[in-house]
C-alpha cells in the first residue's frame, strides 16, 4: 500500500525534521531575541526622547514616522541575522544530506533535483518566518505602549526581509551544493555578502555604472523595502537571482551528472540569469507605501511632474563622496526617476570626493536641459529642483495642500517590558523549546 | 537452469582526475540470483556499484534494460543501491528513516514486520540513526535497502560491522528476500562471505574486470589460466585469477 502523502510532502517534512533538529536553527531563533531587542528599545528611546520625554523639546517628534524611527532600525537586526546566521542554518540544510551520504539515497528518487532544493527552500523560508517572530512581538509592544501600526508600509518591510532571506538561502543553497564541505561553502557565502558591501563602497567613491548596480545588491534592496518602497525592477532581479541560485544548488545536486555536463548547464543558467535580469532593469513601475510618502513628491507635484512629455536632461557637476549630490540624489533625483522613468540624469566628475574640483568654476552647476531649452541651478533641494523644471517646462508651481502634509506620530514612552521579554522570555522559551525538542530526539 | 538477464552493464569507466578507477567493465544481472562483486580494497567495487546505479556520473559506461539503454530516471525504476558507512538522517529515529523510506520511495510496506524482525531493529527504533554502531547503523541501512520498492538492490559492503553470527543470520535474510523474488548485487570483499552466499561472481582487479561467472565457470577459467588442475577453495581461485 502507497503513503497517502506526496514524495514531495515526505521530503518536506523530513526537511523539517531536519532543521529543527539542528542546532544552528535553535542559535539564530534564540539570538534573533537580543537582537531584535536591542535595536527596537533603543530606537523606542530614541523616538520618545525626540517625541518629548524626559525634558526634550516637545513637538520635535511631529513629522516622525514609526517606519523610519522604529522599524528600519529594528528590523536591521534581521538583515544582520539574515547575513550572518541564516547562511550556516541552510548550509548545514544543504551539506547535511551530503555529509551523511543520504543525498546518494535521496538522489535515487526520480524527482528532479529541483523540487528536492524547492523543499529546502520553502523549509528555510518558513524557519526564518518563525524566527520573524521576535520583531513581530515587538510589533505587538509598540501597539501597547500606543503606537501606530501603518500595515502598507510594515508589510513592505517584511516582504522585503524575506525577498532579502531568499536570496541568503538561495545563495548559500548554492554555494553548499557547489562545495564539498560546509565550510568551503560557508566561506564562499560571506565573501559574495562582503562582495556585495565592496560594491556598494565602490559606487559610493567611484559613481557611474556602480552606483546604478548598487540598487541589486541585498543591502540596497532591503533599505528601499525599510523606506516603505517597492520597486518592480528590484523584486523582478531578487526572485531571478533566487530562482538562479536555487536552480544552481539543483544542478550540483545531481551526483549521477557528469560535472562537465554540470558546469555547462551553470553556464547557461549564468547567462539567462544575466539576460533577465537586464530585461528586469526594464520594468519601471515602483510603488511608495510608506505613510509619509518618503519616496515620492506630493501627489500635485507628481501631477504636474506627469504632464511633462519631453525628455528632461539633468547633468549635475558633482563628485560621488560630495555630500550636495548624496542629498540630491536621494532626497530629489530618486523621486524623479519614479515619476518620470525617462529622464537622462547624469553626473560629471574628474574625482571622486570632489575637494580638488572646487576651484573648477562650473563644479557644483547643475544644467536641466527640456524641449531645447536649459536651464543652470546650483541649489539641491526638493522645493529648487522642482522649480527649476517647472520653470523650464512653463508650468505653474502646484500649491501645497496643508491636508498632504504628514503630522508624524509622535509617542514620548519609554519601552517598558522590552527588556524582560526579549532578553528573558524569548531566550528561555527557545531553550526550553530547543532542548525539549532535542532530548525527544525529535 | 538459464535465467533472464534483468540488466546489462557495458563499458563502465570512471576517472577521478588522472586516476582511473574502473575501465571497461561490463557484466550482467540475471533475475533472482546472488550477485556478487569481489575484489580486493580499492578495487573499484564501490564505484562499479555507484555508476551502475546513476549516483556517480560514469565516464563513459552504459546499463541497459533489455535491449534498452537507460536513463537514470528508468534505472531508478530498477536499481537501488545503499552505499556503505553512511548514516543518512543522523538525527532522526531508526523508525521515522524506515518510515521516510516506506513514504518517500513508495516501499514495500508488506515487508516492514519482516525485515525489522529479521535484522532484529525493533530494540533499535527510538535510537537516532547517528547515535548507533557500526553494526546497527549497517543493519538499518540494510533494511533501508530491502525496503525499497525496485527489484534489483545493490548494497555496498553488507557484511561490514556485523559480527559472525549477524553474518549469517543475514545470509538467510538476504536468501529469503531472493526467494521472493528480489535480485541483489552485493559488493564484498571477504571472500568467504561471498563464497557463501552468492551465485555468481564478478572479479575486479585494479579497477578491471578479471572474470564473471559461476564459481564452477570461475574455477575452468581459473584451471585453464594455471595450466593444471582446478582449485577447490574459493579463495585460491581468486588468487589465481587476480
Amino acid at each position: 500500500m502507497r503513503s497517502p502523502e506526496s514524495p514531495w510532502t515526505w521530503l518536506l517534512r523530513k526537511e523539517w525534521r531536519e532543521l529543527i533538529s539542528s542546532w544552528a536553527w535553535w542559535v539564530l531563533v534564540f539570538l534573533m531575541g537580543p537582537l531584535v531587542g536591542v535595536s527596537f528599545i533603543s530606537a523606542v528611546s530614541t523616538y520618545a526622547e525626540a517625541s518629548g520625554w524626559g525634558g526634550t523639546a516637545g513637538g520635535v517628534g511631529e513629522a516622525f514616522s514609526p517606519l523610519v524611527g522604529i522599524w528600519a532600525p529594528t528590523f536591521s537586526a534581521c538583515e544582520i541575522a539574515a547575513a550572518f546566521l541564516l547562511p550556516f542554518v541552510a548550509i548545514r540544510v544543504v551539506s547535511g544530506d551530503r555529509q551523511s551520504g543520504a543525498l546518494k539515497l535521496e538522489i535515487q528518487h526520480p524527482m528532479s533535483a529541483f523540487a528536492r532544493i524547492g523543499a529546502k527552500a520553502v523549509v528555510l523560508l518558513a524557519a526564518w518566518l518563525l524566527a520573524l517572530g521576535a520583531p513581530a512581538i515587538a510589533m505587538a509592544l509598540w501597539r501597547s505602549y500606543g503606537g501606530t501600526l501603518y500595515w502598507p508600509e510594515l508589510a513592505t518591510v517584511l516582504a522585503g526581509h524575506m525577498l532579502n532571506a531568499g536570496l541568503t538561502i538561495a545563495l548559500a543553497v548554492a554555494a553548499a551544493s557547489l562545495a564539498e564541505h560546509p565550510s568551503t561553502a560557508a566561506i564562499l557565502t560571506l565573501a559574495i555578502t562582503v562582495g556585495t558591501w565592496i560594491i556598494s563602497f565602490v559606487a559610493a567613491v567611484h559613481g557611474g555604472f556602480w552606483e546604478r548596480a548598487v540598487d541589486y545588491t541585498p543591502t540596497a534592496m532591503v533599505a528601499q523595502f525599510q523606506h516603505g518602497l517597492v520597486r518592480w525592477d528590484v523584486v523582478l532581479t531578487a526572485l531571478t537571482l533566487i530562482v538562479a541560485g536555487l536552480t544552481l544548488g539543483g544542478i550540483w545536486t545531481r551526483l549521477g551528472v557528469a560535472v562537465r555536463r554540470r558546469i555547462a548547464e551553470s553556464l547557461a543558467l549564468g547567462a539567462l540569469t544575466v539576460a533577465v535580469i537586464l530585461a528586469c532593469r526594464l520594468a519601471h513601475p515602483s510603488w511608495d507605501t510608506s505613510e509619509n510618502r518618503m519616496n515620492s513628491f506630493s501627489p500635485a507635484d507628481e501631477q504636474a511632474l506627469r504632464q511633462i512629455r519631453k525628455p528632461l536632461e539633468i547633468e549635475a557637476h558633482l563628485a560621488p563622496e560630495d555630500p550636495r549630490r548624496v542629498d540630491l540624489e536621494h532626497r530629489v533625483f530618486s523621486k524623479l526617476r519614479r515619476i518620470m522613468p525617462t529622464a537622462e540624469i547624469s553626473y560629471v566628475y574628474a574625482t571622486s570626493i570632489g575637494l580638488f574640483e572646487q576651484s573648477n568654476p562650473h563644479y557644483g552647476e547643475i544644467w536641466y536641459r527640456l524641449n531645447g531649452r536649459s536651464l543652470m541651478s546650483r541649489a539641491t533641494t526638493e522645493e529648487a529642483v522642482l522649480a527649476t523644471i517647472y520653470e523650464l517646462a512653463g508650468l505653474k508651481q502646484p500649491e501645497e495642500s496643508a491636508e498632504e502634509v504628514f503630522c508624524g506620530h509622535p509617542l514620548a514612552v519609554p519601552p517598558r517590558g522590552a527588556a524582560v521579554v526579549f532578553y528573558l522570555v524569548w531566550p528561555g522559551l527557545v531553550v526550553i523549546f530547543g532542548f525539549g525538542l532535542h532530548w525527544r530526539k525529535v | 537452469m538459464e535465467t533472464k538477464i534483468l540488466a546489462s552493464v557495458s563499458g563502465m569507466t570512471k576517472r577521478y582526475g588522472r586516476i582511473t578507477a574502473i575501465h571497461d567493465v561490463g557484466f550482467t544481472i540475471r533475475s533472482g540470483e546472488i550477485l556478487g562483486v569481489i575484489g580486493p580494497n580499492g578495487a573499484g567495487k564501490t564505484t562499479l556499484l555507484e555508476c551502475t546505479a546513476g549516483v556517480q556520473a560514469a565516464d563513459p559506461g552504459e546499463v541497459a534494460f533489455g535491449a534498452s539503454r537507460t536513463c537514470r530516471h528508468s534505472r531508478s525504476a530498477v536499481l537501488f543501491y545503499v552505499p556503505d558507512g553512511i548514516a543518512p538522517w543522523p538525527n532522526q529515529s531508526v523508525r521515522w528513516a524506515m518510515d521516510f523510506m516506506l513514504g518517500f520511495f513508495g516501499g514495500r510496506r508488506d515487508l516492514y514486520a519482516e525485515v525489522a524482525r529479521d535484522l532484529n531493529l525493533d530494540p533499535l527504533m527510538r535510537k537516532a540513526v547517528g547515535a548507533l554502531s557500526k553494526g546497527q547503523r549497517k543493519r538499518v541501512l540494510l533494511a533501508i535497502a530491502l525496503l525499497a520498492p525496485q527489484p534489483v538492490i545493490l548494497i555496498d559492503e553488507p557484511f561490514e560491522g556485523l559480527d559472525l553470527r549477524q553474518s549469517r543470520e543475514l545470509e538467510g535474510t538476504l536468501r529469503k528476500q531472493v526467494s521472493a523474488g528480489r535480485t541483489l548485487v552485493l559488493s564484498i570483499h571477504q571472500i568467504a562471505d561471498a563464497a557463501r552466499i552468492c551465485d555468481r561472481f564478478v572479479l575486479l582487479n585494479s579497477g578491471e574486470l578479471v572474470a564473471e561467472g559461476t564459481l564452477e565457470e570461475l574455477r575452468e577459467a581459473a584451471s585453464s589460466r594455471q595450466g593444471h588442475a582446478p582449485a577447490q577453495d574459493f579463495e585460491e581461485i581468486f588468487l589465481a585469477l587476480t
